[in-house]
């Protein structure tokens, strides 16, 4: 028997209508739980999202040989169908119109304010992710070859997206990936996959250190890829195009703020990698629209006036756009608990209907 | 119902740790819907990320060594019951060190100890175990035991033999 994933799990149907409206702001797994759950408490739930499919991560960020694409598209249209849930794709909800840019943002034709969004809803929860990719901050970042973790992983999606997904090409020969996450782990198996030579993974820490783990590193470099650790990137090389890596070797030091010692580049290590393909995936960053009025930090320590309400009344946040690249599990936690709370405030504020 | 088998056609959860990613969604929705999940990530030192759940067994080992017998098999389903209002005050928690899979847990409270009922209120009104229901991966399976017979490849053996070490290891056994 087939299973199906099923946001909306607390029904078999949506329930009663209690007039209420809410808008969800991205469509990864945060926003779908929430949108699951509100929908199944009878409120009327519409999801914008700036990218063509609904899924967010799941869908345009884990490759399919993890998680199988398809059954984050049915659940989506599960929610859609079944559940009444409202679906506006390639709307991106901003701050002020022309703000900065996020990985993904090529894919929107739309954009809506925030304030205006706001306006026209009972409550917002903004699950709007983590699409800011960090940057390493050395010399040939700017290298067409040099992708993040996100562009790279995107045009694999391509074939379903349309033309404008593709993005970069998505071939290299020798590939260095600069990384010690999951994200950096699918990026090197993807290239591994699409027929890469060689395939090279430097971390600046040691495999303890690495938030993918041993094992999972250990499952790759039993597909070939080679593990470098304590390695930090000094340059890329490379006066059109990229050449290679130079980098540094590091030693362990102190523990940093992170709990994990700190990488120590030794003076005079430096070595060169020959590479015609980087791809930096050294993490991402919260995107939300008008960060600053929401000052989303008094979340994360409990100051705000109502649980995972921001400081904008009844906008409340929760995924990665509240704690950072994390887990599926954490993010669908988060939409969750941000759907309930926000169902409690409006029965607070509008005297429980 | 008229059955040759009516064990084989008895239903229960199982997870295909070859398909599973260590995401814990699993764990987030059990946890949403009954506070302490009843379904939990473990992560042996390599790094390598699972859930450890109830698998009702068919001869339940944690039934066997409660003194009271607050856990109970449930011949008609086949699933492993806890029953809180007899098990009260037991400080061997012997149910937990007889399970095999890790799978009961540690409530801390009044009643100390907790574990999957397949989501048995959901059951009543014809919803399935919520955590299969959330599962990215499409590793969470609720099946009859005849039907699993043919949900187990190669790799979900594989995959389970070093789960199962990683839980001996846990349990300090070899």
């Amino acid at each position: 028997m087939r299973t199906r994933m099923n946001f909306g799990l607390f029904r078999d149907k949506p329930g009663p209508r209690n007039g209420r409206s809410v808008a969800i702001a991205g469509a990864g797994p945060s926003g779908l739980s929430a949108a699951g759950y509100l929908a199944c408490r009878g409120y009327a739930v519409t999801v914008y999202d700036k990218m063509p499919k609904p899924g967010g991560l799941l869908y345009f960020g884990i490759p399919d040989f993890r998680l199988p694409v398809e059954r984050t598209e049915a659940a989506a249209e599960l929610l859609a169908a079944n559940y009444g849930v409202a679906f506006r794709m390639r709307t991106k909800i901003v701050g002020q119109p022309g703000e900065a840019r996020d990985e993904g943002d090529e894919f929107r034709t739309e954009e809506l304010l925030l304030t205006d969004l706001r306006a026209a809803h009972d409550a917002v929860i903004l699950c709007t992710g983590s699409w800011r990719s960090r940057r390493m901050g050395i010399p040939g970042e700017e290298l067409p070859e040099v992708l993040s973790g996100l562009e790279y992983l995107f045009p694999l999606r391509g074939a379903v997206c349309g033309p404008e997904a593709c993005v970069s090409p998505a071939l290299g020969r020798k590939v260095v990936v600069i990384g010690g996450g999951l994200s950096a782990m699918d990026a090197a198996q993807c290239a591994l996959r699409s027929g890469a030579e060689r395939v090279t993974m430097l971390y600046r820490r040691t495999i303890d250190e690495a938030p993918a783990g041993p094992y999972e590193i250990g499952l790759l470099q039993d597909c070939g890829m080679i593990w470098k650790e304590l390695a930090m990137p000094l340059r890329i090389l490379g006066r059109e195009h990229v050449e290679g890596v130079e980098f540094l070797q590091c030693a362990l030091g102190e523990p940093d703020e992170s709990g994990r010692r700190c990488p120590l580049p030794q003076d005079g290590s430096n070595q060169i990698l020959e590479a015609d393909m980087v791809i930096s995936a050294v993490g991402e960053l919260p995107t939300l629209p008008l960060a600053e009025r929401l000052e989303v930090s008094k979340v994360r320590k409990g100051a705000s006036p109502w649980p995972r309400m921001t400081m904008m009344e009844g906008v409340f946040v929760a995924g990665d756009a509240l704690t950072g690249p994390s887990k599926i599990g954490w993010a669908i936690t988060g939409g969750l608990e941000a759907a309930r709370s926000l169902e409690q405030w409006l029965n607070h504020t509008q005297g429980g209907r | 119902m008229a059955n040759d088998n009516p064990v084989g056609a008895q239903r229960t959860k199982w997870v295909d740790y070859s398909r599973c990613i260590g995401c814990e969604s699993c764990e987030a929705i059990c946890k949403f819907l009954y506070g302490l999940p009843r379904i939990q990530m473990t992560e042996s030192d390599e790094g390598l990320a699972f859930p450890l759940y109830c698998h009702h067994c068919e001869h339940p080992m944690c039934a066997k060594a409660c003194p009271v017998g607050a856990i109970e098999k449930d011949e008609a389903t086949g699933a492993v019951y806890h029953d809180p209002a007899r098990c009260r005050g037991c400080k061997a928690m012997k149910c937990m060190q007889a399970c095999p899979f890790g799978a009961i847990y540690h409530a801390g409270g009044v009643v100390p100890v907790t574990k999957c009922d397949l989501c048995r209120d959901r059951a009543r009104v014809g919803l399935g175990p919520a955590c299969m229901e959330i599962c990215p991966c499409e590793a969470i399976h609720f099946v009859t035991r005849e039907e699993l017979l043919n949900l187990k490849t190669r790799e979900a053996s594989t995959a389970q033999k070093l789960v199962m070490k990683q839980i001996r290891q846990m349990r300090g056994q070899k």
